[in-house]
């Protein structure tokens, strides 16, 4: 708290360096979200089919497993 | 006119028709159907004018597990085009094989096709509510940059429908039809693409009855589109569509026709760029049919014909 006081009553130099906090804070979050919607893009990628294969196996009448890979 | 006839005595046919008038023209304002969705506005003219013809050979095999869930295998063979800067044609022969698993129930809709070059398609639709949908459409390739997701939600009233979509690349839409009689709905759209720092306006109105379809919808992009769809009886219905972009002067206009027999369903169109397409459904069999496309393009010297078999 002291800092930040003594940070702010320098002046332009106190304002410019809680400025860069404010960017970074942002930046931040920016990064964050880009790594998250590149991970759920991976994850959608391999895993939505088989999230549907399991959903449908689970659902009544519960199919076989036999029948999953049969032709007929 | 209308009020010289009193509804119930034994009317000859002409002052039947009054009668008719008579009764129609008490419209109750405060029941309305429910207008098709906004993006469903030209359906039946895409349906027959649009047929999704393809090249080469097309085999389609679905298998049914249970009343909900199916897999789908399907083999598609032949050329395919590349985007060319010249005005020629370019296509190169490919072959590929499509897995897919489908997930059907009343309220969730999964659908996954995936391709032998690893791109997948993905939809998805889920009834929250009794008028909440959600609905999502992914597209995912290996290359970076390649892909593409919407995420729509809908909301449904009693005679209205209303829809937000958000889209990567910061791509936002929202859109309104209203039911303004039972023949007659408006709607309109807006969106803004923050890529390419555009924005955009649109406006739509159907005009239906039992016996014809008519659509127009303008938007800020200069594009006009106006369809009108006539069905003529219940195997035959005529199309005709013209659609016109007053920023790039670029206008095309089709009419075509969609046959719908007990054993098959024939499309064909003709369009004022000099191509004409026609899509042949043949049921050969339960659950056994037979495609046979084609689309002539004279103006390009560009022809495909294809053929398939889909299964199940």
């Amino acid at each position: 708290m002291a800092t930040k006081v003594s940070l702010k009553s320098k002046g332009k130099g106190g304002k410019g360096s809680k400025g860069s906090d404010e960017k970074s804070t942002v930046q931040c979050l920016k990064e964050w979200s880009t790594w998250a919607v590149k991970k759920a893009k991976v994850v959608t990628h391999y895993g939505f089919i088989p999230l549907v294969i399991i959903i449908g196996m689970n659902s009544d009448p519960k199919p076989q497993l036999y029948q999953l890979l049969s032709p007929v | 006119m209308a009020g010289l006839v009193p509804p119930g005595t034994a009317i000859p046919a002409d002052a039947s028709k009054t009668a008719h008038t008579k009764a129609d023209e008490k419209i109750d304002y405060m029941n309305l159907p429910c207008p098709i969705p906004y993006e469903e506005i030209h359906r039946e003219a895409l349906m027959s004018l649009k047929p999704e013809t393809f090249e080469g050979l097309r085999f389609d095999f679905t298998k049914g597990l249970n009343q909900k869930f199916s897999l789908s295998h399907s083999v598609l063979m032949g050329p395919t085009e590349l985007p060319s800067q010249s005005g020629e044609t370019i296509k190169i022969p490919t072959a590929h094989y499509e897995f897919g698993a489908n997930f059907i129930d009343p309220n969730l809709m999964l659908i996954g096709r995936m391709l032998t070059d690893g791109r997948l398609n993905a939809r998805v639709k889920w009834d929250l509510t009794d008028n909440l949908t959600v609905k999502a459409n992914a597209q995912l390739t290996n290359e970076p940059h390649m892909s593409h997701c919407m995420v729509n939600f809908d909301y449904k009233g009693k005679d209205y429908r209303s829809q937000f979509q958000m889209g990567n690349a910061a791509l936002f839409g929202a859109s309104y039809i209203q039911s303004v009689t039972p023949h007659l709905s408006l709607g309109g759209e807006v969106f803004w693409a923050g890529q390419h720092r555009k924005s955009g306006v649109g406006y739509a109105g159907r005009y239906e009855t039992d016996k014809m379809v008519a659509t127009g919808q303008v938007a800020s992009t200069g594009m006009v589109a106006l369809s009108y769809v006539q069905k003529v009886s219940e195997k035959v219905s005529l199309a005709t569509d013209f659609m016109y972009n007053y920023m790039s002067r670029d206008v095309t206009a089709s009419v075509g026709y969609d046959y719908i027999l007990r054993q098959s369903r024939l499309r064909g169109k003709i369009d004022s760029n000099g191509c004409t397409a026609a899509y042949l459904e043949e049921r050969l069999n339960m659950g056994l049919n037979f495609i046979l496309s084609a689309e002539i393009d004279h103006k390009k010297n560009d022809y495909k014909f294809g053929f398939g078999l889909t299964v199940g």
